[in-house]
């Protein structure tokens, strides 16, 4: 697949473990390597304990403190009382917490502009002002520095609507120990419209959550792999071009064979250094339990991720090593066309930017923003590029059947020996390129071989 | 089992680098690669190394092309020298010969084995980047001959060093050349040429200008100078009436003189029939110092760095 002299499949690996060897080994051996380990393994355990410690920061908390003037709409109810329960209710589908705190405290307040005062001071966190209008409905001014969109705004508005129609059932002469049937949730079941589309996706909106969270992170993982350790390789390239030690490794092995090790050994050292901060993080992870009951008394419930099924690990593994492989070739072969470290940054910027897209589109995907049905995502999730991120993205909401990953993963492997075919060549054209500025037309001829 | 380089062509863009190069090294032999910088004496090893690749021609080694030949037959210390800086003297030894496919303990021990033998044993778990310019060749070039090539291609190899260490270096390129391996050196040192190699070859611009086995391209400029040294006056001045004779250093040992297409003979001849009594007549072949300049035009140390920059 390089325009290589003759070499034997025996020769190809022994070089290339040669120079993966080199690189892994002295690459492993460095401070950076060490320091940049050391602090992911602290970053990894922190993630891991994030729930423990939200809840550990806010244990003596006591919620939001929402401000209510009644005046003289008289609701007939304890404004404030009611208000309370249905801002704290749980969500529908999740379990109520004994322990859990209540996320807001509805105190009444008579004198408004004291209370809009303590809601600019930031001591209160909202400001809701009861009223009638000529037809007798209940009215609401919420005071906030929140927008209209924002989580609290919309949580009062459902309560308040909630409040204004048992108002107006009352005022209907509906007695209020009637109302609680006619406030009773209705069954409502959300079934795919094909049932054959549903087999993966997950059931409910838990483990939708779940599953998002997960590919999302895997996504985080993947393109922290791709751009920091494909930055590894490029500047391993450029290192051996200004020491000039390029020339003398070139005699003994093949383009071919020095970017395939470098590769394999840059990613070697990417697996074990994840392997490294993963592990902490996962036994953490396990035993969140544990160390909640530990650090906050009681039992803690914080759960697992459920969206960490073994297909999905399977997928993410894959898509890692080939995505990762496909970049840092192609990153080394770009490497090449440079002679000094300064200019690496601007050479392999095409790469990089190409690589932040596919992420980004994976997140937006991820949150809802793009459709993950949308054209968009269903045809990027089949270009190697992309494939690692979106189709993992997809996968792991369910929007993809195995087929389809089957399929992006065998296009990304296809891709790989063109990738390898390409950067061989700009490699043997580029490394003994000193000085000169890469313009298409040298990219052009390195391509043809000359 | 020669190295056969046939008609090797290679452009840079608009720069004609090599234009129709060919020559043959003979196995075992000591073979000076002389032109002035820029004349695609790097360029020429580099395609025979298939770091390379000509435009036309083909380089062969015992029948077989070039890029066909097993690595391990090469050594090659380029001009450019590199090591890795953060790396360990041992380290590099050891990565750059498993490349050829030496095992890595033998390799450990062979290093130890040259660097004892260029007398820097000391220097074995130092990195590179402390190492002295000196030194770091030395390196490199135990780097090239780790693996026991067939073929040593040197670009320069004794620039930057000092006598010392001149020496030791041509006893290891006695002992190579004993031990049949094939030694291929660029230098502008002609004194070296003079010394050591058996076999040249003149580039010039990107042509062969001249080649082929010291003794014969010596014979072939139809050139000899004669040396002639005589009692009293050293002025001579009859020897302004003789054909093809001319005085290149007059001296008062001796003066040298550039003779073509006129017998020796004839010299101490026409000093005897002058009345000089001869103290010294010596006749000799032209210097590859002096071929070199002749053909070339200008001195091997003479820099035009014309075809470098452009590359």
């Amino acid at each position: 697949m390089s325009p290589a002299r003759t070499a034997t499949l025996s020769t190809n690996l022994r070089n290339m473990t040669a120079v993966a060897r080199r690189e892994f080994v002295w690459r492993g051996r460095t401070r950076v390597y060490r320091l940049t380990t050391a602090l992911l393994v602290v970053v990894g355990i922190g993630l891991a304990l994030a729930p423990v410690i939200i809840r550990w920061i806010d244990r003596g908390s006591t919620g939001d403190r929402i401000e209510v003037v009644v005046g003289d709409a008289k609701p007939g109810i304890d404004f404030p009382l009611v208000l309370g329960l249905l801002l704290n209710a749980p969500a529908p589908g999740a379990t109520p917490s004994a322990e859990a705190t209540p996320a807001f405290r509805v105190e009444a307040a008579s004198d408004e502009a004291a209370a809009r005062a303590r809601v600019v001071a930031g001591t209160s966190s909202g400001l809701l002002v009861l009223g009638r209008s000529a037809a007798g409905d209940l009215t609401f001014t919420l005071y906030s520095k929140d927008v209209v969109v924002s989580r609290q705004p919309q949580l009062i508005r459902q309560a308040a609507s909630s409040i204004a129609v048992q108002d107006r059932l009352v005022r209907a002469g509906i007695k209020p120990g009637d109302q609680a049937a006619l406030f009773a949730p209705p069954s409502f079941t959300l079934t795919q419209a094909d049932p054959s589309s549903a087999a993966s996706g997950p059931s409910n909106g838990e483990a939708w959550v779940n599953s998002y969270a997960m590919a999302f992170g895997l996504s985080i993982l993947l393109f922290m792999a791709i751009v920091l350790y494909g930055q590894w390789v490029a500047f391993s390239v450029v290192e051996e071009k200004s020491s000039r030690v390029m020339e003398v490794v070139l005699a003994a092995a093949t383009p071919f064979q020095l970017l395939t090790g470098k590769v394999v050994g840059v990613g070697a050292l990417a697996l074990v250094q994840y392997a490294i901060v993963i592990v902490p993080a996962a036994v953490t992870l396990l035993l969140q339990d544990r160390i909640a009951a530990f650090v906050l008394g009681g039992t803690g419930t914080a759960g697992l991720p459920t969206g960490l099924s073994l297909p999905m690990l399977a997928v993410f593994g894959l898509m890692f090593v080939l995505g990762f492989a496909l970049y840092a070739v192609l990153y080394a072969g770009a490497a090449s066309l440079v002679s000094r470290q300064e200019d690496v940054n601007q050479i392999v910027a095409p790469l990089t930017l190409i690589a932040t897209g596919g992420y980004m589109v994976a997140s937006y995907a991820g949150t809802g923003l793009i459709p993950v049905d949308s054209a968009l995502v269903v045809v990027l999730s089949y270009i190697p590029f992309f494939s690692p991120y979106l189709m993992l993205t997809r996968y792991g909401q369910g929007a993809a059947s195995p087929l389809e990953v089957a399929v992006a993963i065998l296009l990304l492997v296809i891709s790989l020996p063109a990738a390898l075919w390409i950067a061989a060549r700009l490699y043997r054209s580029g490394v003994l390129m000193y000085g000169q500025r890469p313009t298409p037309r040298t990219l052009l001829r390195a391509l043809r071989g000359a | 089992m020669s190295l056969v380089l046939d008609n090797l062509t290679k452009r840079f863009g608009p720069v004609v680098a090599l234009d129709g190069v060919s020559f043959t090294v003979e196995p075992g032999q000591v073979f000076g690669f002389l032109g002035a910088n820029g004349a695609g004496k790097t360029t020429t090893m580099r395609i025979v190394l298939d770091i390379l690749r000509p435009d036309s021609g083909t380089v062969t080694w015992d029948g077989t092309p070039a890029t066909a030949v097993p690595r391990r037959t090469w050594g090659y210390l380029p001009e450019e020298r590199g090591l890795y800086p953060r790396l360990e003297v041992i380290d590099q030894l050891v990565f750059f010969a498993s490349l050829y496919g030496v095992p890595r303990r033998e390799a450990a021990d062979r290093a130890r084995h040259w660097l004892a033998r260029f007398r820097i044993p000391e220097y074995e778990h130092r990195r590179a980047e402390e190492l002295s310019k000196g030194n770091q060749q030395k390196v490199q070039l135990i780097a090239a001959i780790l693996h026991g090539p067939e073929v040593l291609i040197m670009d320069e190899p004794f620039v930057g060093l000092d006598p010392v260490n001149v020496a030791l270096l041509k006893e290891a390129f006695g002992e190579m050349r004993d031990a049949g391996t094939t030694l291929v050196f660029s230098t502008h040192q002609m004194e070296m040429v003079e010394e050591l190699c058996e076999a040249i070859a003149i580039i010039d611009q990107g042509r062969l200008v001249l080649g082929g086995p010291i003794r014969e391209v010596k014979r072939a400029s139809g050139r000899r100078v004669v040396r002639l040294g005589v009692e009293g006056d050293a002025a001579m001045p009859w020897l302004a009436d003789l054909q093809g004779v001319t005085v290149v250093r007059p001296g008062h040992e001796f003066t040298e003189l550039d003779v073509r297409g006129c017998d020796p003979q004839e010299i101490l001849a026409a000093a005897l029939a002058h009345g000089e009594r001869v103290t010294q007549f010596v006749i000799a072949d032209p210097s590859i110092e002096q071929i070199f300049i002749e053909h070339v035009g200008r001195a091997p140390s003479e820099d035009h760095h014309l075809a470098e920059a452009t590359r």
